[in-house]
């Protein structure tokens, strides 16, 4: 690889070239995996915390089988627009890493039977039916940890295992869009309460693009796992990690309950606007919109040297006048008025060009507001394996984001195959794990158990 | 265990927990030192969720503090103190050090032959600058496991470029799918990419640590926090792969799940979703329209747009004639998801947050009584807990230099005459204890 290429801007040249070593991505299949002594039994429904909690395991080398009902998981029909791949949606495919596929009916007694021989051998079981489901079948912590004092059981759901809301909303399913709104940060995204250019009807809250309250969840889950698996390495002791998505969220909602306790105010929606850092903010420019920083006072005197407007100084000249609700809406759209006759691209070299002078007070930030399209053709994420093409045999032609575990110099996360259809291991892991043969599943397969 | 055994569900479940009892539990991470060499929020929020599950760690800031003790709602104080420092920073020792000295740099170094893992989240390179980078550390500790956190990491054409949240946010492509499809793109209300960022770092810490406990051996951890961003976007890639279409904002609703949005009552706002059989019939009965249930029943036919558009008005429709209660209530009933969209206010009254202790109330040495968010998941065996909160500079410097390193209190006066060590500024008030100090209040040492 070029020089430049692999070195960017880091200070340190050789150090970069060390760096491209310890982590280069074409040698991660020569390197161990973290956690290939794990057994993980991910029996999620409908459901993409359990299913991301479960692809971090997997991606970094445990065993994870996937239990579905023996029509498939739900999970395979979210899919955008309704958008299948022969028998599963898109989200699901991406999802489906590095695990293996079998099926089991655990409303039936048998069913149950073999779901309890499974877990005797699991280091790790992830759930997230609605809280008492499991535990009516006789299959929930109590009965399972008797079994196997050693199992970390991970119950995922919106109101969590115990407490007022979950008593009395239990009934309800675990939805993205529930555990959003119930985790605070929801109430303060969205356009900007403040400003009078926006209409009316776009003053509310908006959820994240993306699932952020499932992914949220799944990953704060993992996280309960690897630390108790930690544990359980020490004292041979399982236990019971009961994981609200919506906690995830609220637990990363910057300062707004610790503020709320000292002052008895609510923050509000800020829209593109932050009032701890401002300009902190995206804005409009010629051929999309692009962000923009200059929050000390030297980084804004940058900022309005690059515009020419000495005037925006002097009107909002400390910290204090920038971060009002009252003038950020100003200075927005007195940035807008400037940056809307450039591009993403002349503005980045303007700002550069203002940076690299010395003589000059302060550095402004800036960056384009990537569409995904454009991150796909960004060069940084093709050299480091952002994303991996492959060639399913049964799905075909995928292109899905890698493991973000690929950069560990010991141990990087990896993924080896994207997604099986529905009981497509089922031979392998009964025979492995139970010394089922094929007139043995044959049988299952006639009852409805699998 | 046999006399809980007999409970109800949820109440074994509160027994099991029993949230009352919390420091009464053993703390998983006991035992394993973390050297924070981090600033703002990145970093220092990744350090946190270890910190709160029982890591001993040591936070180093240089004369100026952290920047957060800056960066603060409309640049407010309390006591002396940044809100915008405390969410991320939580029983943390707190020392004043400048590893630019090289007398400070030698300091470093010997806490490093003492500790488990290093977290640093400065411009990469900056640490290879000064000596202090994996490739040296590891030489004097090589069982160690540090962790750097940047937006671009550490090879390749973007490495060493500034980055911020807001800059992980765009470049990621999450600002350009997030907001209204016939307006612009919008921010998240908070650092998202931060603190999601911080999360993956811990949880590569903690892999890393499983694995170092099977062998013995440590490692260098390049993660990259725009490439963290461009991972949780779930099918966003692949639609775009198969597709060859951008993905296109959609407001509150869910392209993937139908239905799945949020709906103006008459007093306010609800999320809904119901896409199992089960649900929908469950939503359509509420409603009083089982005809959407036979029209609509097949979910997968229910995301194709011109379906997904007609239900979501229908449904939109029904809603504005109710009240957010009495929808809440009808989900339960009928075994739909619906929520109202809480805010700050309804949280840090929860009792259900509360009762949990994911709203954990605590006496801080320092700040008095304090309410904060305590990090999920709950753990039966080994909760996390929240013992202190962000202290003034150099608060720690006798405690971790005596206990942990083994000088002796003259010595440690003596770095710090000679500048090595340093507490706060006078000057500046957010780098200081609390006015009413009397000048012992908090300390551990001496």
């Amino acid at each position: 690889m070029e020089e430049d290429k692999i070195v960017g801007v880091i200070p340190v040249k050789d150090y970069a070239h060390w760096a491209y070593k310890e982590t280069n991505p074409d040698e991660i299949y020569k390197k161990p995996e973290a956690l290939d002594d794990m057994v993980v039994i991910d029996i999620s429904y409908g459901n993409f915390a359990g299913l991301f909690c479960s692809s971090i395991l997997a991606e970094m080398g445990a065993e994870v089988i996937r239990i579905e009902p023996p029509e498939g998981d739900i999970a395979r029909k979210m899919t955008p627009y309704g958008i299948m791949i022969k028998d599963t949606g898109l989200a699901y495919i991406v999802e489906g890493r590095n695990k293996y596929h079998i099926t089991l009916n655990i409303e039936s007694e048998e069913g149950r039977e073999i779901f309890k021989r499974l877990v005797k051998k699991a280091d790790v079981l992830i759930e997230t039916y609605k809280p008492g489901y499991m535990d009516s079948l006789n299959i929930g912590y109590r009965d399972l940890s008797k079994e196997n004092p050693g199992l970390i059981y991970a119950a995922i759901y919106t109101y969590g295992q115990f407490g007022h809301e979950c008593t009395k909303n239990a009934n309800k399913p675990d939805y993205d869009i529930t555990v959003q709104a119930r985790g605070v940060i929801m109430s303060i995204t969205g356009e900007p309460e403040l400003d009078p250019e926006v209409p009316k009807e776009y003053k509310k809250p908006l959820k994240h693009g993306n699932w952020m309250g499932w992914y949220a969840g799944g990953a704060w889950a993992a996280l309960g796992i690897l630390i108790a698996m930690f544990y359980k390495r020490k004292t041979g002791k399982g236990q019971f990690i009961d994981a609200s998505p919506p906690e995830g969220l609220m637990a990363m909602s910057n300062y707004v309950i610790q503020f709320f306790h000292e002052t008895g105010t609510k923050m509000i929606r800020a829209g593109n606007f932050d009032y701890a850092v401002f300009p902190y903010t995206y804005v409009k420019a010629k051929d999309g919109y692009v962000f923009m920083s200059g929050f000390t006072d030297p980084n804004w005197e940058g900022v309005t040297n690059i515009m020419n407007r000495p005037d925006l100084r002097e009107r909002f000249p400390t910290i204090k006048d920038r971060l009002t609700p009252e003038n950020q809406p100003i200075i927005q759209h007195e940035i807008e008025k400037f940056t809307q006759n450039y591009t993403s691209d002349e503005l980045l070299e303007m700002c550069n060009k203002y940076n690299a002078d010395k003589t000059k007070p302060g550095t402004v930030v800036t960056g384009r507001l990537d569409s995904p399209k454009e991150v796909l053709e960004r060069e940084h994420w093709k050299l480091r394996k952002t994303f991996v093409k492959l060639n399913d045999p049964y799905y075909g032609e995928l292109l899905i984001q890698n493991s973000s575990f690929k950069s560990m110099s010991r141990t990087p996360g990896r993924i080896k195959w994207a997604c099986r259809p529905v009981g497509a291991d089922n031979n392998m892991i009964y025979l492995r794990y139970l010394g089922f043969g094929n007139k043995k599943l044959e049988e299952l397969k006639e009852k409805g158990v699998i | 265990m046999e006399d809980i055994d007999e409970l109800p569900y949820t109440e074994f479940i509160k027994k099991l927990m029993d949230p009352e009892k919390i420091f009464d539990k053993p703390e998983p991470l006991k035992g394993i030192r973390v050297l924070d060499m981090t600033y703002v929020v990145l970093g220092p929020a990744a350090v946190d969720y270890l910190a709160e599950f029982g890591a001993e760690v040591i936070f180093f800031e240089d004369r100026d503090g952290d920047t957060m003790r800056y960066v603060t709602p409309f640049a407010y104080l309390y006591k002396n103190m940044s809100p915008g420092l405390q969410e991320q920073n939580h029983n943390k020792y707190w020392v004043g050090m400048d590893v630019r000295h090289p007398k400070a740099k030698e300091l470093f170094l010997e806490l490093v032959k003492k500790s488990d893992v290093v977290v640093e989240n400065l411009a990469p390179g900056r640490m290879a600058e000064w000596g202090l980078s994996y490739r040296e550390l590891k030489e004097v500790n090589p069982k160690l496991i540090y962790l750097s956190l940047s937006g671009f990491g550490h090879w390749g054409p973007w490495a060493g470029r500034t980055s911020y949240d807001a800059i992980a946010q765009s470049q990621g492509g999450l600002s350009a799918i997030t907001g209204y499809p016939e307006r612009g793109p919008i921010k998240s209300g908070v650092w998202i990419a931060d603190w999601i960022g911080g999360l993956m770092g811990a949880i590569a810490v903690m892999a890393a640590l499983n694995y170092r406990e099977r062998t013995g051996e440590g490692q260098f951890i390049d993660y990259l926090q725009t490439e963290n961003v461009i991972r949780w976007l779930d099918w966003t890639w692949l639609y775009v792969f198969k597709t060859g279409k951008d993905r296109k904002r959609a407001g509150n609703r869910d392209l993937a799940i139908c239905p799945s949005d949020m709906f103006t009552c008459k007093d306010g706002w609800i999320a809904i979703a119901a896409f199992k059989e089960e649900e929908f019939y469950g939503l359509c009965k509420a409603m009083g329209r089982l005809d959407l249930f036979e029209k609509y029943k097949d979910p997968v036919e229910r995301l194709k747009e011109e379906n997904a558009v007609r239900l979501l008005k229908e449904i939109a429709e029904w809603a504005k004639t109710k009240t957010v209660k009495e929808i809440d209530e009808l989900g339960a009933k009928y075994g739909f998801a619906a929520s109202p969209i809480l805010d700050v206010q309804d949280a840090y009254y929860s009792e259900h947050y509360r009762e949990r202790k994911a709203i954990f109330e605590y006496e801080d040495p320092l700040y008095g009584d304090m309410v904060e968010p305590c990090y999920p998941p709950r753990m039966s065996e080994t909760p996390s807990r929240i013992k202190w909160g962000a202290r003034p500079i150099g608060f720690d410097n006798e405690y971790v230099f005596t206990k942990v390193l083994g000088l002796t209190i003259e010595e440690v006066r003596k770095l710090e005459e000679e500048g090595v060590l340093f507490k706060w500024d006078e000057s500046k008030p957010m780098t200081c204890p609390p006015p009413d100090w009397d000048g012992e209040r908090g300390r551990f040492f001496p």
